[in-house]
Formats: structure tokens, sequence, C-alpha cells
């Protein structure tokens, strides 16, 4: 914080520091590797591409679905994904190993009219205001954009910007509108927007929406992803032997009851054919590329992409890399029939072994090659973005699609899972530094030294993963939630993290190989993070306070609590009201939108590969999967919750030094400071005291001075402690779609940024207007002044198994880490943290003033990442609330 | 009517504003224009099938019903013809 006037501060108040004051000069980091040539060609070709959308996909499937109107919905479906993939044009870049993606584009994708189209219609068009009234929209009003990087921010040229992200050719744009207005009044959200009107509180819901008290609706916003692919069906059986277990299974099925199976298995069918399609369009393109391509190295790469397609087009692959190839194109098929992000390709480096394995006997490999094609990969992946609101792809996802690759964790009999193919993962991780997939270690004792010590390698050259995943903890998750669905101990070690931090449960599938059997990992849910997405404890702290009006708006979202807050089991009794008042509207509108959203654009592609819905005939949406549970409430700023609630109970209750309107007329007056907005920082320590803070000084030092969370002080930690298991426990009461219980997610992603943006000032000392504490035990910035163990203390004072992901991200300062001694120092910090049972911790080793220097010269900084809250990213394509909260974390110069 | 990079069978789009040229293996932008080498892609705008809308140059028909948009690439469309 600074003096009146004055933005600069001194050098040891600039950064929350634990430890001592850094020497002047920005420490960089330790080692910084190269990728291999082709590699680095590849990602600064990526580098240099702008986020670019076109139509030609949904011009397709929206021709086609015109066509088959009056047929059964799934295979009218069908048949429009079918056209969509089988006339996506091919574009093939040189260098390329690894070919195929979203659309053609380098970072391609496109809208979904059927979708949701409002948001991307003329802000005169109809549509567009009725999305702004219902509230879902607001979210993105909030939120602000990474200015550099890939984001097309402002329309220039032929080129229009769409969302604050996306470039669109001007020439695309009136079939755009077109299309849209073809899906208005049907599309899924659209219909579901009539039906949700419905349920009781519906008024409620939409005041939630517009105070940006929950971030968005996964019905109609982004139906898939957060959850694990699974890929054994095209390794076992190949496309033509999966399109022949269709054919045997409509022979069973065809005239029989529950004829839906007879739908799906047609409709699998036909959506392969075009995928197939769609394979040969590629190899027919690298044929092209090789008939005049002079380099001869080049043209023998063409004509081997082209074979590699061609076989796999079919069959099942043979090697390696027309594993990886298969995987990747199945990976693109899911998040090209619906807007999908996080879907996570799981335990790839496990799935792919027993091809690798047989590769490396034979020769045709060694590690060289493979890191080549792992570097590869790590380009596709990262160019993968997904078209969808301001508000999600900015205020949620940062840009990212939190595509999470996991190692480590165990094997089906219960021995360690770690693999030779892993390591070289993560080396491909470090040479060749890049956003995606983003990797996680599933830590488990029995992993090896040496892989623990690989993936703290990783982590010390500052690309913010692996993120280190408790398994055992994730296990008993697992156990809880999916045993009433028959999942076992065996199969709860199969599990995977969905999306950034959305762990979801899997199966082992029999992959055979040269005859032998090899249990894989894969996913074997729907999204397993649908439902009340990001809910705002401080907010709802806000509303409890001032009786159910938002101050920001001054409009009423509920009727008042009618509770005095006289004492402090009151001011529970009240907060607990609201909560589960937020979770009761939202939750009945999720479901009716989710229930739009398979009944007119059930999963096809998806649904294929998940066990068990080629074996019962069911999609996802008709819970064809094995497991079904993956509805939530996900939570942000509990932190800010907890430490207010602590501020309120020491300095109202218990202490009686201020009494609750004092606080109330305290943070209208935001404590006597500038908001953030006026303040153009999102930090609480650039935030700017006004004329009249004198008045509000004593109030607000009281407030900063309350026990913080972090700290091993049990007065906080109980609290915290208490409130989890009620809110982890009483999320069970309300039902999904499926009518199974809900479960708390506890991942912020990037809300803590435009939900703290909404907020105003909050009894623990935070700012109108700046970020909350992100993920949801990570100290908020600066208050944390105990040293790392004690902020495991706190963070690990509650069963984290109750719920999903509880997040716990840490800032160390390089020169801590340094050297193999550094090394060992830090693997002993996060096995401290995994012993008592936490769930997830992950770090970024970084200088905060290198964080503070890219902000002011983006441009020398075009490739530096920073681990967010779940997923790494470009520092130059955060918004700026983001840069400066993950600017403010407090810096741990030694532990 | 112009002959424009976007518009040939060498282009390969890397984003909205640049692309590249499949032969010349050169940075290109789609708007600019090349008589020297240009070989014209499979477009509905190229494509007999295709009606030119009279209130919209950006939009059209495909066989006199189905709507279109004159600058989609139609390489794997079945029923294009060359006109």
């Amino acid at each position: 914080m600074s003096e009146q006037g004055s933005k600069k501060c001194t050098p040891t108040s600039e950064y929350n520091l634990f430890g001592k004051v850094p020497d002047k000069k920005i420490t960089g980091r330790e080692v910084v590797k190269k990728p291999t040539k082709r590699a680095g060609v590849l990602r600064d070709r990526f580098f240099n591409a702008k986020s670019s959308v076109n139509v030609e996909f949904p011009y397709w499937y929206t021709r086609k679905w015109d066509e088959q109107d009056g047929d059964v919905t799934i295979v009218r479906r069908a048949e429009a994904l079918k056209a969509a993939f089988e006339h996506l044009t091919p574009v093939i870049y040189p260098g390329e190993l690894l070919v195929m993606g979203k659309a053609a584009y380098l970072r391609g994708s496109h809208p979904m009219p059927w979708l949701s189209e409002a948001f991307f219609m003329g802000e005169e068009d109809k549509a567009y205001q009725e999305a702004l009234k219902s509230g879902k929209l607001s979210a993105g009003k909030a939120t602000t954009w990474g200015q550099g990087g890939g984001n097309v921010t402002v329309s220039e040229g032929n080129v229009m910007s769409i969302a604050g992200k996306f470039g669109l050719r001007m020439e695309e744009l009136s079939v755009l509108r077109k299309m849209a207005t073809k899906f208005t009044g049907k599309s899924v959200e659209d219909i579901g927007h009539k039906y949700e009107q419905e349920t009781p509180g519906y008024q409620e819901k939409e005041a939630l929406m517009r105070s940006v008290m929950c971030m968005y609706e996964s019905g109609s916003a982004m139906p898939q992803g957060r959850e694990v692919i699974n890929y054994y069906y095209p390794l076992q059986y190949g496309i033509d032997g999966i399109i022949d277990i269709c054919k045997k299974s409509i022979l069973e099925v065809a005239g029989k009851p529950e004829m839906d199976r007879l739908y799906f298995y047609k409709s699998v069918m036909i959506v392969l054919e075009g995928i197939k399609n769609w394979i040969l369009n590629y190899a027919e393109e690298a044929e092209f590329l090789a008939s005049f391509e002079k380099d001869e190295t080049q043209k023998k790469e063409y004509l081997e992409i082209a074979e590699c397609l061609k076989s796999i087009s079919s069959q099942p692959p043979k090697t390696f890399r027309e594993a990886l190839q298969l995987t990747w194109i199945f990976h693109v098929s899911v998040i090209n029939e619906d807007a999908a992000s996080g879907l996570s390709p799981g335990r790839i480096g496990q799935i792919l072994n027993p091809y690798w394995e047989r590769d490396l006997k034979n020769g045709t490999i060694d590690d060289e090659k493979t890191l080549e094609l792992l570097e590869c990969m790590r380009v596709k992946f990262t160019a993968i973005d997904v078209f969808a609101t301001a508000g999600l792809i900015g205020g949620v996802l940062s840009g990212n699609t939190f595509n999470n690759l996991c190692v480590g964790g165990l094997k089906k009999d219960g021995s360690s899972a770690a693999n030779k193919l892993e390591m070289l993962i993560m080396e491909a991780g470090e040479t060749c530094e890049s956003t995606q997939p983003t990797l996680s270690l599933m830590y488990d004792e029995k992993l090896p030294e040496e892989f623990l010590l690989r993936a703290i390698e990783c982590i010390k050259g500052g690309t913010g993963y692996p993120a280190f995943l408790n398994n055992l903890t994730a296990m008993q998750f697992h156990l809880r939630n999916y045993g009433p669905e028959g999942l076992g101990v065996e199969e709860a070690r199969a599990w995977s993290m969905g999306g950034c931090l959305e762990n979801a449960p899997g199966s082992w599938m029999p992959l055979e190989l040269d005859g032998e059997t090899h249990y894989i990992p894969g996913g074997s849910s729907g999204c397993a993070g649908v439902g009340v997405n990001f809910l705002s404890l401080p907010k709802l702290l806000e509303l409890v306070l001032f009786d159910g009006v938002n101050q920001k708006t001054a409009e009423r979202i509920f009727p008042p609590h009618g509770i005095k807050l006289d004492t402090y089991e009151n001011l529970w009794k009240a907060f607990k009201k609201y909560c589960l008042r937020s979770i009761d509207v939202l939750i009945l509108a999720n479901n009716i939108q989710y229930d739009i959203w398979r009944k007119f654009t059930p999963s096809i592609v998806n649904s294929l590969l998940k066990p068990d819905c080629l074996t019962n005939g069911k999609d996802i949406g008709q819970q064809g999967s094995r497991y079904n549970a993956t509805f939530h409430v996900k939570i942000t700023g509990n932190q800010n919750l907890i430490n207010s609630i602590a501020s309120l109970k020491k300095n109202v209750y218990d202490d009686k030094l201020f009494s609750i309107d004092d606080y109330k007329n305290a943070i209208l007056a935001n404590f006597g400071f500038k908001t953030a907005e006026e303040v153009g920082s999102f930090s609480f320590q650039d935030q700017i005291k006004e004329k009249e803070y004198k008045k509000w000084e004593r109030i607000h030092k009281k407030s900063l001075d309350a026990p913080k969370f972090g700290n091993d002080e049990p007065y906080v930690d109980n609290i915290f402690k208490e409130w989890e298991e009620w809110i982890c426990n009483i999320t069970h009461e309300f039902k999904s779609l499926y009518d199974k219980p809900l479960y708390v997610g506890q991942v912020s992603v990037s809300t803590h940024g435009p939900q703290g943006a909404v907020t105003l000032a909050t009894p623990d000392g935070r700012l109108c207007g700046t970020s909350f504490a992100d993920g949801s035990v990570s100290a908020y910035p600066g208050t944390d002044r105990n040293g790392p163990y004690a902020l495991f203390e706190s963070a690990s004072c509650f069963d984290h198994s109750m719920s999903q992901s509880v997040q716990l991200n840490m800032k160390i300062h390089p020169s801590v880490v340094r050297g193999r001694e550094g090394a060992y120092k830090f693997l002993d910090l996060v096995r401290g943290y995994m012993r008592t049972g936490a769930f997830h911790i992950q770090f970024n080793i970084v200088d905060s003033r290198m964080l503070k220097d890219a902000q002011d010269h983006p441009d020398k900084y075009k490739g530096l990442m920073v681990r967010v809250a779940g997923f790494t990213q470009y520092w130059a394509e955060l918004g700026k609330q983001i840069q400066d909260e993950i600017i403010a974390r407090t810096e741990y110069q030694k532990f | 009517m112009d002959i424009r990079c976007k518009d040939c069978l060498y282009y390969l789009p890397i984003d909205v504003f640049n692309g590249l040229c499949k032969k010349l293996k050169k940075n290109i932008l789609p708007d600019q224009i090349e008589k020297s080498c240009f070989e014209k892609n499979k477009k509905c705008k190229y494509c007999k099938n295709f009606t030119l809308s009279k209130d919209d140059d950006q939009l059209g028909t495909c066989m006199g019903t189905i709507f279109a948009y004159p600058d989609m690439i139609a390489q794997k469309c079945v029923d294009f013809s060359q006109k």
C-alpha cells in the first residue's frame, strides 16, 4: 500500500516477501533448456500466431443439420458432425511431425452457435440484449484481458476482434451472423433459458449472475471438458474395429426395448466415417505437399505423414508415433464436437508406453527421436483454443484450455506406475517450455526418488509444472464419491486430473499388444466440472452484511435474511442461509441447461471413447459412462471469507471493538482507499489512500491485524475447518440432473480476479475491486508470515479428501532452490506437505521483480510463463487482474 | 476480381493476419495481390453452383437454395464445379 497520491513504494514494501530482501539485480532461472531445432521452429511460429476463428466447421454442421431436419436428434447431430469433420480444410505446416488441428489456422477454433450464439451477435441484436439482461454476459464485463501474446484484442483492417481474444476475417462475418440467427431461440443456451425460468427462485438466479457471484453456466457455455479422455478403443480396435462393434451391436438392439441404443450406435458409425474422411483428407494434403516439395527430407516426412494417416484411418496403430498421432486425432475430435476446455490426455505416458517400449526394443526409436515427438506434441497442445464468451475465456480460463497430462501414480496392482517415457515427457516440458499440456505428478510414496527429482528439476526451470497431487488423498475422494457407483480401490488408482484441477475417475482397460495385455488408465466419466461454477464467497458475505442487496449495483439479490447479526452464530446462520439459497437456485437452472444439452447436442465422439458407453449403447448424457456423480459446486475466495469471518469474530463479537454497522460503513468507504479500478491495479499493495483514510485507519488496521489463515493459528484455522466440513457435507444434499449428490470443487482458476473486481472491501481488510486469494488454501498475498511449514499446517487443517482438488500455490525465489542441494531441499518441502494428507501444491519459481518488469516490458518476455491456479500461462496473455495478483503473492526467500 | 494470396491453392493460413506460401515457403499476407504465381483454389465464389447475394457481397446461395458464402474453401465439397 502507498500513501495518498504516491504510487511508488520503497523496494522492501513493493513485494510481499518471506525472508531476506533480495539483491537489486533480478534473478533469472537456474537452467534454461532449448528445444530441438524442429520444435523450436514450430514453437516460434506459434509465438507469432494469433488466436483465429473461422466458420468452416459450423457452416457444414449447420448446413447438414438443416438438411437432416426430422431425423432422430442424435443421428441428425451425427450427420452434422460428419459433414463438418470431412469438410475441414487440411493445413500442414512445414516441419510438423504430428498433424491436424481444430480449424484451418495454427491457433484455430470456431463458434458453435448451436450451443450459444448471443455473445457474438451485434450489441443491437435482441439475443445479445436478452443475454445481457439475464446476466449471461456479466462476467465478461468484469474481466480484464491480456493485451499481448496471441490475443486479438482490437479489430483492425479485415479482421474483427471477438470477445477480446479471437480474430475473425470480415468476409466470414455475415455468414457467422446468419448461422447465429438460425440458432437464435434454438440453441442450448436459448432453449435452456426458456425452461430454467420455470425453476423456483429463478429471478434470484438471474440476479446472482448479473452480480458475477457465479461466473458461468456450463450447460451451454462449456458442456464438455474438465475430464480425462479415454484413448483405449481407437488404440485397441482402430476406427474400423469400432465401426464393426457398432454394426454388431445394432443387430442386437434394433427393434428391441431401449431403442435409443440403436440410434447411438448408428450415430457413432456416422461420426467415425466423418473422422476417417477427415484423416484421409490430411493424408491427401501431405501427398500434395510432397508432390512439389524440393527438399528431400521434408518430402520424405510428408510422405511418412501420409502413410501414417492412411494406416490409422482404419487400423489400430502399430508404432509409438502412430499411437501418438491417433490419440491426438481423437483429442481434437472431442474438442471439435463441443466447446470443451480441460479435456485432459491423462496418463498418456503410461497409455503409450507399451508401443514405445516395443519400438525401443526394435530399434526404431530412441530417446532423441522420442523427445522430438513429445516436443511436437507440446506445440500442438499449446495451440488448442476454445471459442467462448469473454467472461469464460478471460475471466475463468485466462485463455488457457487446461489439457492436463499426469505422470506417476500407481498401476492397477498398486505398484509404482512411473516409467522412463514419463521422464522424457517431463524433459520435453523443460526443453520445449510451453503452456500445454500442463503436467501433474500423482505423488505416491512408492514413486522412485529419481522420478521425483526429475519433476523438481522441471519446476525449478520456472515452468510452473508439474503440480504435485496426492495420490492417496485423491483415491479417498474417488472412493467416497464414486464408491456408490461401484468404484473400488483398484479402479480408484486409475484416476487422473481432468482440466486444470478437476480430478476425474478412471478405469483400467486391457490393451493387447503382441499377445500381452497391458491395463491402461483412462477417463471413465463425463465432465467433472459441471454444476455451480464458482460461487463467490466474499461477495456472499457482502450480501449477508447488507441484507441481500448488491452494494455495487444497488440491486436486491435475495429477500432480506431477517437475522440480526448480533452474535457470531447468527452471522454464520445468515451466511449459510444465503449460501444454500445460492446453490439451490443455481443448480436447478444448471440441471435444466444440462438436460437441454444432452437432448439437443448429445456427445457422440467423447461418448464412444468413454467406458462403458459402447458396451451399453448409451451416450454420456444418458449416463453411459461408468461413473456419473460428476456435478459439483465450485467455490472462490475461501480464504478471504474465512479471514473476514475471523476478523468479525475477533473485532466485533470477541473484543467488541466495533459494531457490524461500523464494518458496513468502513466497507462502503473502502476503508478510506480509492478503488482498484480507480488506481488501475488489482493488487492490494498498490492501493492508494484517500484523504479521509485516518477516519478508517483504526478499523482497517484491526482488520488487517486480525488472525489470518496461513500462519498455523488455531483461531482462524478452526473456523476454516468448521466451514469446510459444513460446506462439503451440506453440498451432498443437493442433487444433479442424474440424481447424484453434488460435491465441492475447490479451484479458483482465474475467477478470483473478476469476482474480486466486483466485490467491495471485505472485513479482513482486503480492498474494493482487488483480487481474492487464489486457489483454495493459498494464503492471501502477504498474510502468511510464519513460513511455509506454518502455511502447510493451516492448509491441511481439514480433510482434503472431502472435496475435489484443494489447491495451494506458492511462489519461491529461484535462489532458494538452486543446485542439487536446493533440489533435495525442495523435494523435502513437497514431501512435507504431501505427508499431511494435503491434496495439491504447485509453484512459481520466479523473482517477483521479473514479473513486474515483464508487466512493464511485455515484449522482452514473450515466452515467460507463470503458474496461475492449476495451469501455466504465458504472462503476456494474462489479464492485469491476475498479473497483479501473482506479483502480490508472497515470495519465499527461505524455507 | 482481385487476385489475392488467400484465394490461392498454395496459401497456408497461419492466422487471420498471416500465411505462408506452400510453394515458395515465404511469409505472405492473405490480402496480398500476387498475379505472377497465383493458382485459383476451390472456393464457392469460383463455383458454378454459387450465386452471390444481391444484398450482401459476403453471402450467397449454393444451388439456388442453400445459404453459402463466397470465400469458403470448397476443396472437399463434392458439388464444387469450377466456373
